[in-house]
């Protein structure tokens, strides 16, 4: 099964933020999406999961989402934001159960299929520890890997995040790419918003780089995080190598501003 | 499965917990209603029993009845309506009376008494208040609903109630005789006194499908607390969420304000003891709210009753005087946090 965007573009306004995009990605694939700053990863991100309004058409095993009912859309996609808000200090195991609402009919109590993907969501991003903990008393970083958490436990075939992994750290980081990963493999697609190119490099298989609201190019990571495509849309000169077997690439110094 | 047997029971203990909470107040509800149904009051105070068994029939059909059974009504319109616009601007400080929608209500009710229209048909008045309470959540809702920080939605409120305000100011100012002007001065204090069957008859058609309506918001609710676009994710738009708290509010609450005038804070208040009772779950919290605001009013309208013997204080005098220092308590709580 596959997620096919044609001719998605996104204007807020007058403002072009995504050119037209044609992709196709599959089911088992961790897309990372980077690119500089406003180059329209989120617009793109967004118009998959059908919360903006947009130009062309996404379709899902050849159905166009905008004709799915909005609840049978919630169980294909699952979305995290971007620095997501919190408005209830509830627990974090209620919080994580918020991702099986459209699982659930209007009044039903919760059922052993939504226990389950609650508790494995808890257990993949290692936030069982403090699931009766009252989420305000978290620190931002383990709030991330919470919302990540609610993500999860819809249990969509696709699911789209953006920067999962900003406020995390390094062996956090390490851990919630490889549960993405590890979902992806089980039969899920996962695109995901990154900026840290050494972790896109190690863990995704299939990197879209976006600049100037264009997709400018679409591949495994050697390919397009090289030094050429780095310095001219990142304005970054990389260090580009391998370590046990894997590439690594590093931003290194910066060039001049464009 | 052997960890997740523990767990499960956990989950179902909080769920049971709100449950048992409803139970809890359903006694109140029982106990404070039959409160209510003894006790009286004259011009010499508190009386007790129905004065006589010839006159009990009528004291209680015509009198004991109506006022319990509106206290029970309004107050679990104002209870539940708060729970849900709290949910709604996902903000505690939310209220059917701070953010305008009584006073728009009795500036609609207001209005239909200023033009001598209530006695010509008596649905006048209700279709008055829902409306003016209707236009009231529709402004705010425009003002500050989108962005629903905690700053803007409060201010927004006090700027319709004071426009609300200043209009009905301008309706007394132009009142066709002091007599009338008094008549809308005291309508507007809220009070329980003096209704009939035929009140409740009136409101109830307007409340109950405002609470279906809030009642079906309760998923968008529990959305709301991940915000906008995680709600819309969920597959619950929030903007049906939004217009089916406003329009549920704006009937039950324009309903309420109909019968009574303005009885404050009571949305207020009531949400905001339970919450942590239910684990900050903005559905959970719906039907405990309904039944604790129904608790409240109906104690409060006895209180009223025991009081010593003099003129009867009104309903919304009560509610406000123990409702501004709670509010003024929660904002200077608020204070530290208020800033993010």
């Amino acid at each position: 099964m596959t997620l096919v965007a044609r001719d998605v573009g996104v204007v807020y306004g007058t403002r072009v933020a995504l050119q037209p995009v044609n992709v196709a990605l599959e089911r088992g694939e961790l897309v990372a999406l980077v690119g500089p700053n406003g180059a329209g990863k989120t617009s793109l991100l967004k118009a998959l999961a059908g919360l903006l309004p947009y130009a062309g058409t996404v379709t899902w095993s050849g159905a166009a989402l905008d004709s799915l009912a909005s609840r049978a859309r919630a169980r294909l996609i699952a979305y995290l934001p971007q620095a997501a808000s919190l408005h209830w200090p509830m627990t974090t195991r209620d919080l994580v159960a918020l991702g099986r609402l459209p699982h659930r009919a209007f009044g039903a109590a919760p059922s052993e299929d939504d226990r389950a993907a609650t508790e494995w969501a808890l257990e993949q991003t290692e936030t069982t520890a403090f699931a009766q903990r009252s989420v305000d008393r978290l620190s931002s970083g383990e709030r991330a890997r919470v919302l990540l958490a609610r993500a999860l436990a819809v249990r969509a075939p696709v699911l789209l995040v953006d920067e999962p992994i900003a406020a995390l750290d390094p062996y956090h980081q390490l851990q919630v790419m490889a549960t993405l990963r590890a979902y992806a493999s089980d039969g899920a697609l996962v695109v995901a918003v990154l900026h840290d190119l050494p972790l896109v490099a190690r863990f995704c298989a299939r990197v879209l780089l976006l600049d100037a609201g264009a997709v400018v190019d679409d591949g495994n990571p050697e390919r397009v995080l090289n030094a050429r495509a780095l310095e001219r849309h990142y304005r970054v000169e990389p260090l580009v190598t391998t370590h046990e077997g894997e590439p690594l690439i590093l931003p290194w110094r910066r060039l001049t501003p464009r | 499965m052997t960890t997740a047997a523990p767990r499960s029971a956990s989950d179902t203990r909080e769920v049971r917990a709100a449950w048992r909470l409803s139970g809890a107040l359903g006694i109140l509800v029982i106990a404070a209603a039959g409160a209510s149904l003894v006790i009286g009051r004259t011009s010499g105070g508190p009386t007790f029993g129905f004065g006589g068994p010839d006159l009990a029939r009528i004291v209680l059909t015509e009198i004991r009845v109506p006022r319990t059974l509106l206290a029970l009504l309004v107050g679990g319109t104002l209870g539940l309506c708060g729970a849900a616009l709290q949910g709604l601007l996902r903000n505690p400080l939310a209220e059917p009376g701070l953010l305008g929608a009584s006073s728009g209500a009795a500036f609609g009710a207001v209005l239909v008494f200023y033009f001598g229209l209530a006695g010509a048909d008596s649905l006048m008045l209700p279709a008055g208040a829902v409306a003016g309470s209707l236009v009231a959540l529709a402004a705010l809702y425009g003002l500050a609903g989108r962005r629903g920080d905690f700053l803007t939605v409060v201010l927004a409120g006090i700027a319709i109630n004071a426009f609300a305000a200043a209009l009905t100011s301008l309706a007394l100012n132009f009142a066709p005789s002091p007599y009338a002007a008094l008549e809308i001065l005291f309508w507007m204090l809220g009070s329980l006194a003096d209704r009939s069957l035929a009140h409740v008859a009136l409101a109830l058609p307007l409340m109950v499908p405002g609470w279906l309506l809030v009642i079906a918001a309760a998923r968008g609710l529990d959305a709301l607390t991940l915000g906008e676009e995680t709600a819309a994710s969920l597959g619950l738009d929030p903007r049906r969420t939004q217009w089916l708290v406003i329009g549920g509010t704006a009937l039950a609450v324009g309903g309420a304000v109909a019968v009574t005038g303005v009885v404050g804070f009571v949305g207020l208040v009531v949400p905001h003891l339970l919450r942590g009772r239910v684990g900050q779950h903005p559905s959970r919290l719906l039907l405990p709210s309904f039944l604790g605001g129904a608790v409240l009013t109906s104690v409060a309208d006895v209180a009223i009753r025991l009081m010593p013997p003099g003129p009867e204080l009104k309903l919304g005098v009560v509610t406000a005087l123990l409702g501004a220092p709670f509010f003024l308590h929660l904002i200077v709580r608020a204070r530290p946090a208020g800033g993010a």
